[in-house]
């Protein structure tokens, strides 16, 4: 691996060791929660951040490949991105239903936040259903891309519009209050940290994946 | 370009005619359709209906019921649209003759038609045989509109790319919920909202915005899917 | 008169792990037959469908254009103006040859008194259902559909499998006439049918 990339590795790796060690040790206790288990908001709110950020990455990119020339590179891409945004989003369902149990006495509510993330969720085993069941590599790349692009138009309403309408359980979050922050700050600093964290280490492990997923491809090249 | 416009709108019709002339030759949608929607109304009618379930744990429950057979029974009868197309052959005389979004539109509106016609059908029924005090009948034929019409735009779309995959009928179910939920969920919480008489708020507008978005992206997407 | 030609370089197309299509290149200019021959699975019809539009190639370039000095139109465009003869082309069983053929004649902008004519040649009952045609029969429909609006390149994918004696001589006047009047043709053909005047033979065999 090139210095460069060793050392950014490294620093990715210091600084989720820092978030972790923050989140435990740095950031007080939220009031209002039972025991030291407000110690799960820094790890599932970067997870459903980052889950989100794969929604829109794989939207993008499969724009990208129907309307940039159809180069499989973007392909690839939009996949390993709904592939990752699959594993942390059922990363951040697990962590946020652990922490609705502790909270609220029952693993699951369906609030609107919760409801989100587990469409978000079918959207991703959605896509890669479709993938897996077309057989000609133009035709997976460009029905997926479609898939893609449709669940970004979807997105929105999934997103933002349907939770505001639906009554809340949910504690407000940062990423939704008007401007107006209503966590200490520490708890605020360990939270942006991570996110910022999680969201390098998603691209740092999506990009792994789309390298893998060239030599794959230039593996399977077609016999003479 | 007047006469331009007037032969796309003459194919997106063509279309449609066909797939009605079609249709009432074989009377498979319509059957499928109605004998899904009337086996389900029965279910619900006599499981929640007056003598089942309280008036109003019965007022909560019942608008998602309906769209819940709204939702099935499109599954049961949209797709079929473009499965149909690709499992007879008659696709590659149609990518060869007809203009991408002239299709789309012919093909959008059977379904919307055929949605609404459900509609139309099932919720008298539904509201007389559960016995269903409506305060806002009016909100819930508007809700019943665009929520029929979201329904239906969503559906062709996804139709229109499962239609070339394998297992084609359990991808459609796969595929559509998470697109069609956000609609669903808008729909029944103004369903609930006309059965209790409230206004309809910013959540219709919603509604529509939906509409407009999913039917803009079906036109937008149908040619990449449907054309190499 | 229009001088249409087509020309293709260095197509390729794969499938999976197969290379169906290697690098073929051709050229028709007008009123000129182009002959491809080859066993099956060497990818005759994979090579028409790409000329079609039908199939995107992996790399390679094919260029249609209706008349000299035109700019060569896209695969979009090459799908609505050639006409197509291929085996796995169907149409609405529920529907008469006479609905199918006035269906497919709006869609293309155009009155269907061509296919009709064709059909007329060709001997076909217009008010059977296309789902009870003989295997022949259908064969005939797919030329009269071809020829419905009035294409100056023609894609003929075993033009004349199933044709009964009559139902392939008149189709053969009727190529003839195609090429007489200045357009182009591609045809697909197991080896063993023969051909007058044939401009030009791309082999695919190994």
């Amino acid at each position: 691996m090139e210095p460069l990339k060793k050392l950014l590795a490294g620093l990715l790796w210091l600084w989720m060791s820092a978030v972790i060690a923050g989140a435990f040790l740095y950031a007080p206790l939220a009031r209002g929660f039972i025991g030291q288990s407000s110690r799960i908001l820094f790890f599932h709110v970067p997870m459903a951040w980052v889950s989100f950020v794969a929604f829109i990455a794989a939207g993008i990119w499969s724009l990208r490949f129907l309307y940039g020339g159809r180069q499989p590179r973007h392909d690839r891409a939009a996949a390993a991105a709904v592939e990752l945004g699959l594993t942390f989003g059922v990363l951040a369902t697990v962590t946020g239903a652990l922490w609705a149990r502790v909270m609220w006495g029952a693993y699951w509510n369906w609030d609107p936040r919760q409801t989100s993330i587990v469409v978000a969720l079918l959207f991703y085993g959605a896509y890669l259903a479709l993938r897996s069941s077309l057989e000609d590599r133009d035709q997976r790349a460009r029905l997926s891309a479609a898939y893609a692009v449709l669940g970004l138009v979807v997105a929105p309403f999934l997103f933002f519009i349907m939770p505001r309408i639906m009554f809340s359980l949910h504690p407000q979050s940062v990423i939704n209050a008007q401007g107006k922050v209503e966590m200490e700050p520490r708890m605020v600093q360990v939270l942006l940290a991570g996110s910022a964290g999680a969201t390098a280490l998603f691209f740092w492990i999506h990009n792994l994946q789309c390298r893998l997923a060239a030599l794959l491809e230039r593996n399977s090249a077609p016999l003479e | 370009m007047w006469r331009d416009a007037s032969t796309w709108a003459a194919e997106a019709l063509a279309v449609f005619a066909k797939e009605w002339r079609c249709e009432f030759r074989t009377r498979y949608a319509l059957n499928t359709l109605g004998l899904f929607a009337f086996t389900t109304l029965v279910v619900v009618s006599v499981s929640l209906g007056p003598v089942g379930v309280s008036t109003s744990r019965g007022t909560a429950v019942l608008p998602v019921l309906l769209w819940v057979i709204l939702l099935f029974s499109a599954a049961a009868g949209l797709p079929r649209a473009f499965v149909q197309e690709e499992e007879t052959q008659t696709a590659t005389a149609l990518r060869l003759a007809a203009t991408p979004s002239a299709l789309f539109c012919g093909k959008l509106l059977y379904g919307l038609t055929l949605t609404f016609a459900l509609e139309i059908l099932v919720t008298p029924v539904f509201v007389a045989m559960t016995s269903l005090d409506v305060k806002s009948p009016g909100l819930l034929a508007a809700v019943l509109a665009a929520g029929g019409f979201g329904l239906a735009a969503g559906s062709t779309l996804v139709a229109a790319i499962i239609a070339q995959a394998r297992s084609k009928g359990t991808l459609f179910s796969v595929m559509a919920f998470p697109v069609l939920l956000p609609l669903l969920l808008i729909a029944v919480e103004l369903s609930r909202g006309a059965v209790a008489g409230d206004p309809a708020g910013v959540a219709l507008l919603q509604l529509l915005l939906y509409d407009a978005s999913v039917t803009v992206a079906g036109f937008m997407l149908f040619p990449v899917v449907w054309n190499p | 008169m229009p001088a249409p030609r087509l020309r293709f370089a260095n197509v390729r197309r794969r499938f999976g792990r197969l290379a169906v299509l290697n690098g073929v290149s051709g050229a028709v200019g007008p009123g000129e037959m182009l002959l491809v021959t080859g066993p099956n699975g060497s990818g005759k019809s994979t090579l028409l469908r790409c000329l079609a539009g039908l199939l995107a190639p992996d790399a390679g370039t094919i260029e249609y254009r209706e008349d000299e000095g035109d700019p060569a139109v896209d695969a979009a465009s090459r799908r609505k103006l050639a006409g197509t003869v291929s085996p796995d082309l169907a149409f609405y069983a529920e529907l008469s040859v006479a609905e199918n053929l006035a269906f497919f004649a709006r869609l293309r902008r155009t009155p269907p008194d061509r296919g009709l004519a064709v059909l007329d040649r060709l001997g076909l009952p217009l008010d059977r259902p296309a789902g009870a045609l003989s295997s022949g029969m259908r064969q005939r429909l797919r030329w009269a559909w071809a020829l419905l609006h009035a294409p100056r390149l023609l894609l003929l994918d075993e033009p004349f499998q199933n044709f009964d004696a009559p139902g392939e001589r008149a189709a053969r006047e009727l190529l003839a006439e195609h090429l007489a009047a200045g357009g182009l043709a591609v045809v697909a053909n197991p080896s063993t049918l023969e051909f007058a005047d044939v401009a030009g033979r791309l082999d695919l065999g190994r």
